[in-house]
């Protein structure tokens, strides 16, 4: 059995003209890279859009690909930057804290819980309508912690901030989301986490 | 309490120090309240890394591999234009008409305008001993084949831009 080609392998092999090499990169990372840009926009179509050119994107400059840091978070920083930029056009803020309240993301997303398991799927509907509720960065933040397995000097790298900024960032908006839960679920949210 | 918050974030994640992970470690097993919240973090945490990443249309994939084909292919099609042919060209030309010019000037007889006259002799080359020259007709095959690739050029880019047009069409439809 044929084991599992790394992400370098990958690119290596696209950079010869393997086109297909590129497809499973693609088919690797596609369901973070549009979970990611689904953090700063309104709709799937929307993310999809953002997700593509991330793509589209990488592959133009894989060649300036380094290999300093993992691809995924060289990935990551190109779904970032693209995102932010795609905000900006839209003119909606993100960058300030007292613009929170203000910032409202209705869209209601599937979320990928267990149909068989009725706590995981209120748990998992649940965060997510609450991180949905976030400004992009921290829901960006909590995404590449807990689901892009990115250490913090990594999500530094990505987000162009300092580590340490980026601790006290996830803490705070860890303490959002939990605030958003529970404003959200008032009395359930304790039973529910 | 965001003090405690804080310390049980770090305990969770592992980024406080051997000796605070100690100390924390004790809290949480003397101290109700430090249990209680590491409880309530630990929950949370729990949720969150259980969390569903989402998933993008069937033909994400599909969408983005025809994106970078198309314009994989079209780059191509611009680069094998090389500029060297189209600098030969233009230098085969140059040279043909300052060819002509010259030859043209060289038999203009200036006297003619000196000496009073009112008309210019002009001596016309016969062209025609030249057009069975084999050096003309090498001439005419060139201008064939140049013809013949830019008639090709244009219809592979008609061809890509209709696939390009179509692909586009077909992703908005979606």
């Amino acid at each position: 059995m044929q084991s599992k080609l790394s992400d370098t392998d990958l690119i290596e092999q696209t950079l010869a003209g393997d086109q297909s090499a590129y497809a499973d990169l693609i088919k690797r990372h596609q369901r973070f890279v549009f979970t990611l840009a689904m953090r700063f926009a309104k709709s799937r179509e929307d993310a999809e859009e953002i997700a593509q050119d991330c793509f589209i994107k990488a592959y133009r400059s894989l060649e300036s690909f380094q290999r300093q840091s993992k691809f995924s978070t060289w990935l990551y920083t190109i779904v970032y930057t693209t995102a932010m930029a795609t905000l900006r056009k839209k003119r909606i803020a993100t960058d300030s804290i007292d613009d929170e309240e203000t910032f409202i993301q209705v869209e209601n997303k599937p979320s990928g819980y267990d149909e068989n398991n009725v706590e995981n799927k209120s748990r998992s509907f649940y965060l997510n309508q609450a991180i949905d509720q976030l400004l992009p960065d921290d829901a960006t933040i909590i995404t590449l912690f807990y689901k892009g397995e990115q250490s913090l000097e990594e999500i530094a790298q990505t987000m162009g901030i300092e580590a340490n900024t980026v601790k006290v960032k996830l803490f705070r908006a860890r303490q959002r989301l939990k605030d958003k839960l529970e404003r959200n679920l008032k009395h359930e949210a304790k039973e529910l986490i | 309490m965001n003090n405690i918050e804080e310390q049980l974030w770090n305990y969770i994640d592992g980024t406080s120090s051997p000796e605070e992970q100690k100390a924390i470690s004790l809290l949480i097993e003397q101290d109700e309240v430090y249990r209680e919240k590491y409880k309530e973090l630990l929950a949370l945490n729990a949720g969150i890394s259980a969390m569903e990443l989402d998933e993008p249309s069937m033909a994400f994939k599909y969408n983005v591999m025809e994106a970078i084909r198309n314009e994989h292919a079209q780059a191509p099609l611009k680069a094998r234009i090389d500029q060297r042919i189209i600098k030969g060209i233009g230098l085969f030309f140059v040279l043909t008409i300052s060819a002509i010019l010259i030859y043209a000037l060289a038999n203009i007889q200036w006297s003619a305008g000196v000496s009073g006259g009112t008309t210019l002799h002009f001596t016309i080359p016969h062209i025609a001993q030249y057009l069975t020259n084999p050096l003309m007709q090498g001439f005419l095959f060139f201008d064939v084949i140049l013809a013949l690739y830019t008639f090709d050029t244009y219809l592979r880019k008609k061809n890509l831009t209709k696939t390009y047009t179509s692909v586009q069409s077909g992703r908005q439809q979606k």
